[in-house]
């Protein structure tokens, strides 16, 4: 044992002189990861901080600092139905409530309806399913512009019929202050439907072939197939379309903007144009922000478990 | 002094222990083997000595010189990894001189060392292909390629025949062998496979949950297990491990196994190890190899204490060079290894021999040895 | 929206077994199917495209489906060079130049970043690193407005520094140039995507040969460099792809940070066109000059589809 001692005191001055360079070097991961995280922390979690901040506050034009309590966040809630037209906020909400149901439920239904139909063994998959999903690589203002056209009781689908014959159709919701929503809809779902469709299928091609195999063989027809044994094994991608689509629903600006620029008297907004709205063109600053912090709770309701149950899933 | 000590070595992530207190020491030239079921903390150990995982206490000497804290490229090493690691953008000659090119070797003497590397392995005509276009026994070359050119005081072989197919992993480990023999370099080795740990090791650390079982050559470790964990982990087939009872008979110590719907056998002990005394009366652990269950005519002609008697058969497995004959003790199956031409049914009772010169045992409460 | 309504049918075609074989009849429902749905997608990229290569007349008076029946690239040109933005008229090609010079950094930037951060947080995990992945991926979630007026005072703050700067020094070094904000803001929030793209690629990339580069005697960079980026095509293409398609698009930041004047990206000019209320709408101009704004994310999903996919997929579902 004498020896180990012997030998740990004559090498005690070399090893101290490689350990400022060695500990240099084991920091270095960190150093590397630390601007992307200050970034985060800073404009991310600061600004948001900033923004709650801002909510309290009753800035207006320009950002005031002394907090003036829930104000806006009472204004907000003050604002009802009652008045004629209805506040531009509660329309939001209910805009919000509209088209998220509409837009996720049927983005759902319909892409595992097609990626089902795409899964018989389709000859010509390579052909169909890229122009299910191409809506996907364009941006909202483009599909906003095309919708619009295409929605344009006097310029298309509505003329394009009364051209060929059939003049008692109407179809005028992009004019019409109650129905507006609904075709911000049909804009959501032609954009993103296709990429539930390609999430979908490629949860079907997942699926253990032995297991629908076997299935077979104990004497499930194609429609039990499905039911029992294949949507229930999808179960992680609903969760994950849900997320998908709910954050594309919350975060929905651009496609209001270009396909109704608001909607008559802003009949279409959603809280993202109410915030925009608010904060930079009605300088209402602490009234946007509130609206802005209850957006991100609403992502927040819904994300934060859904990413706990995910970093969870592999502890480390 | 040793080649390779290690003393105390601990390692602890939190509060899990992975190694509790690890002694070991390896001979110049040695071939360690480090053999247990997983987790039981064989690579681990491996890759401290490696310098890829930190060690919380104890040392790590290579030629009496501490190296636990040096970065893994300072400790004169190479390493073998199970999926080989060979870089996959990099051409089987990049893939070996890449550690040259990290220490700053020139171009012309890498080439010279690739060169001499590829002679001996034979995959010379492999230099310009990328991993992807070898097959699994040309990437087990290259990687042996990449450990031998740095030419090493020690080896370290993580699992290195896994990825293999029976027949070549014993071509493999035959090469392995081989090499070690030409080379003389000092080599530890990490394998879950205790064949691979029998042929190949010089010295052989058994571990089970962080600790080193039993240490040793491959025959002490074989012929004189420390305990129940050693000789049920050691040799295939397994060693009969027999719930039995210790007897007196006259002025001798005897074992008895009970049998299914039969009277029990008594086998006499003529130089039972003395610790066995205390134990009549007690259950006990009778542990007898397969080798050392066998025909009569079979049996080890020298051996100075056999026991014959009379077994029900089960199950009969003819394996080829050998047939197993599946018969039952103290309630658990037990395996005899017969000649290939013995002539025995299932179904039928055989006089069996018990060579009991290679008999151990062990104290079912401690799972220690009875010496 | 017939299209929209269909799909009750195949239930009911399984119950016909009788009569033409019902295997058939299956497989023509299905395709039939499938067919109306494609028209259903492709028919607002085939209306825009048609109405682009016709006059003005003929969108007036024609049906809006029918093939143009003078073709004219004037639209084309017309979008490019002279249409009016606000009250500027020489087309859409300086904004669309904007986007090139605001995309390109702001995606290379924004992928190195992520492929190192993926990097340490796969091959260099310490304490506490989950938890910094964790608050980094968090962020791709939030809403921006949450961020938009805080960035904005910041952004101007920079801006009124940067003048300062211009007056004593000579140079602003970019700060308040609005491609230069745009190019920052698009890399603080895309770092949580990229990052995660790598990180998951990286997470399945073997150990073992960051350890045999140790060994070797590779540095912490020597690895990254050596080891790590030449195997990292295939994400590198989707995580550019990704980026590429979501800053081009990117219409909120846009308007927010370069909302006016001759600074603004594709997106904003787009819309200042089409929802502009002076002079006499051309629908024609507005169709060509949406589909310029399309056309560089479209080239990109024809000719890389499969990693444009790809990119959704690893951005919706981790690993």
């Amino acid at each position: 044992m004498s020896s180990v001692a012997t030998t740990q005191i004559k090498l005690t001055p070399e090893r101290s002189r490689p350990s400022v360079r060695a500990r240099l070097q084991d920091a270095l991961p960190k150093i590397v990861l630390a601007p992307s995280f200050a970034i985060t922390i800073v404009f991310v979690y600061g600004f948001i901080l900033w923004t709650v901040y801002l909510s309290f506050t009753n800035s207006k034009t320009f950002p005031s600092y002394v907090i003036t309590g829930p104000r806006a966040y009472l204004r907000l809630w003050g604002w009802t139905f009652d008045s004629d037209p209805p506040s531009s906020w509660y329309t939001s909400i209910v805009n919000m409530g509209i088209f998220g149901f509409l837009y996720i439920a049927i983005c759902l239904a319909l892409g595992l309806f097609l990626a089902i139909l795409l899964d018989q063994k389709i000859r010509g998959e390579g052909v169909l399913r890229p122009i299910y999903l191409y809506p996907m690589a364009l941006s909202f203002i483009v599909t906003g512009v095309a919708w619009k056209w295409f929605l344009d009781p006097g310029l298309g689908l509505e003329q394009t019929l009364h051209q060929w014959g059939w003049t008692s159709f109407h179809f005028d919701w992009i004019k019409n202050k109650d129905f507006v929503i609904y075709t911000v809809v049909i804009a959501g779902v032609w954009q993103a439907s296709g990429f539930i469709m390609a999430m979908f299928l490629a949860g079907l091609r997942g699926i253990d072939g032995e297991i629908m195999k076997a299935a077979q063989i104990d004497g499930a027809t194609t429609f039990q197939l499905y039911r029992r044994i294949v949507i229930p094994l999808l179960r992680p991608i609903f969760l994950s379309a849900f997320i998908v689509l709910a954050h594309l629903a919350i975060k929905s600006y651009d496609l209001v903007v270009a396909l109704t620029s608001g909607g008559p008297g802003g009949s279409a907004w959603l809280p993202s144009n109410f915030m925009y709205e608010y904060t930079f063109k009605r300088n209402e600053m602490a009234v946007g922000s509130a609206s802005a912090v209850i957006m991100l709770m609403t992502i927040v309701a819904i994300i934060v478990p859904y990413l706990y149950s995910e970093l969870r899933e592999k502890p480390r | 002094m040793a080649f390779l000590e290690i003393d105390g070595l601990k390692k602890r992530f939190g509060n899990v222990e992975i190694l509790k207190g690890i002694d070991v020491e390896l001979e110049k030239g040695g071939f360690l083997v480090l053999v247990g079921p997983s987790g039981c903390g064989k690579s681990t150990l491996l890759n401290t000595i490696a310098g890829l995982e930190q060690i919380t206490e104890g040392e790590i000497r290579v030629d009496g010189r501490a190296i636990n804290d040096l970065h893994p490229s300072k400790r004169d090493i190479a390493m073998v990894f199970q999926s080989y690691a060979l870089y996959p953008n990099m051409t089987v000659a990049g893939n070996i001189s890449f550690g040259m090119e990290m220490r700053g070797v020139p171009a012309d003497e890498r080439q010279k060392a690739i060169d001499k590397v590829a002679k001996v392995l034979q995959i010379g005509h492999l230099l310009n292909r990328k991993p992807s276009q070898l097959s699994g026994g040309q990437r087990q070359r290259v990687a042996m390629g990449r450990a031998l050119v740095r030419d090493p005081k020690l080896f370290l072989f993580d699992e290195p025949l896994s990825n293999l197919d029976a027949k070549l992993r014993v071509d493999m480990r035959i090469e392995i062998k081989r090499l070690h023999a030409t080379t003389g370099t000092t080599i530890v080795y990490v394998t879950h496979d205790q064949i691979e740990a029998m042929t190949l090791a010089t010295k052989i650390a058994v571990m089970r949950d962080g600790e080193v079982q039993q240490f040793g050559t491959p025959a002490e470790i074989y012929n004189n297990p420390t305990n129940l964990f050693v000789a049920d982990f050691m040799g295939s087939p397994a060693m009969n491990l027999i719930p039995a009872t210790i007897a007196t008979k006259g002025n001798a110590l005897s074992v008895v196994l009970q049998r299914e719907a039969r009277e029990p056998i008594t086998l006499p002990m003529a130089n039972a190890p003395a610790g066995l005394s205390a134990f009549q009366g007690k259950p006990i652990i009778f542990g007898v190899r397969p080798e050392a269950l066998t025909d009569p005519e079979g049996a080890e002609r020298n051996a100075s204490n056999i026991a014959t008697a009379d077994l029900h058969i089960e199950v009969v497995e003819p394996a080829g060079s050998d047939t197993f004959a599946v018969t039952n003790l103290g309630g658990k199956p037990v395996v005899a290894r017969l000649r290939a031409d013995a002539n025995i049914q299932p179904g039928t009772s055989t006089p069996l021999a018990f060579n009991l010169t290679k008999a151990v045992f062990f104290d079912p409460a401690t799972e220690h040895r009875i010496r | 929206m017939s299209a929209v309504a269909t799909p009750s049918r195949p239930a009911a075609s399984q119950n016909a077994s009788s009569g033409m074989s019902t295997k058939t009849l299956n497989r023509i429902v299905i395709y039939g199917l499938l067919a109306l749905f494609a028209v259903f997608y492709l028919m607002p990229l085939f209306v825009m495209l048609v109405t682009s290569f016709k006059t003005m007349d003929e969108i007036q008076n024609g049906n809006m489906l029918a093939l143009p029946r003078a073709p004219t690239f004037d639209p084309w040109l017309k979008a490019w060079g002279e249409t009016c933005v606000g009250l500027t008229c020489a087309g859409i090609k300086g904004y669309f130049w904007n986007s090139i010079k605001m995309v390109v950094p702001a995606v290379l930037i924004s992928t190195m970043l992520g492929a190192l951060n993926g990097y340490v947080l796969t091959k260099w995990r310490f304490r506490g690193s989950t938890l910094v992945f964790g608050l980094m991926l968090f962020a791709c979630f939030i809403p921006f407005q949450s961020v938009l007026l805080p960035m904005a005072t910041i952004l101007g703050s920079l801006g009124r520094f940067g003048v300062t700067l211009q007056n004593t020094v000579g140079t602003s070094f970019g700060l308040g140039n609005p491609t230069v904000n745009l190019v920052f803001v698009h890399v603080v929030y895309g770092i949580g995507f990229t990052t995660l793209f790598f990180r998951n690629y990286y997470e399945a990339f073997p150990n073992e040969l960051i350890k045999a580069a140790q060994v070797d005697g590779a540095s912490f960079f020597q690895i990254f460099r050596r080891i790590m980026l030449p195997n990292s095509l295939p994400i590198f293409v989707v995580t550019v792809i990704y980026q590429f398609t979501n800053i081009w698009n990117d219409f909120l930041f846009a308007s927010a940070y370069a909302g006016t004047g001759d600074s603004m990206p594709m997106t904003v000019a787009l819309n200042n066109v089409v929802n502009t209320s002076t002079g006499v709408v051309e629908y024609n101009v507005n169709m060509a000059a949406a589909m310029i704004a399309a056309l560089p994310t479209l080239i990109v999903y024809v000719v890389a589809g499969r990693y444009f996919v790809r990119g959704l997929m690893a951005g919706a579902v981790k690993g």
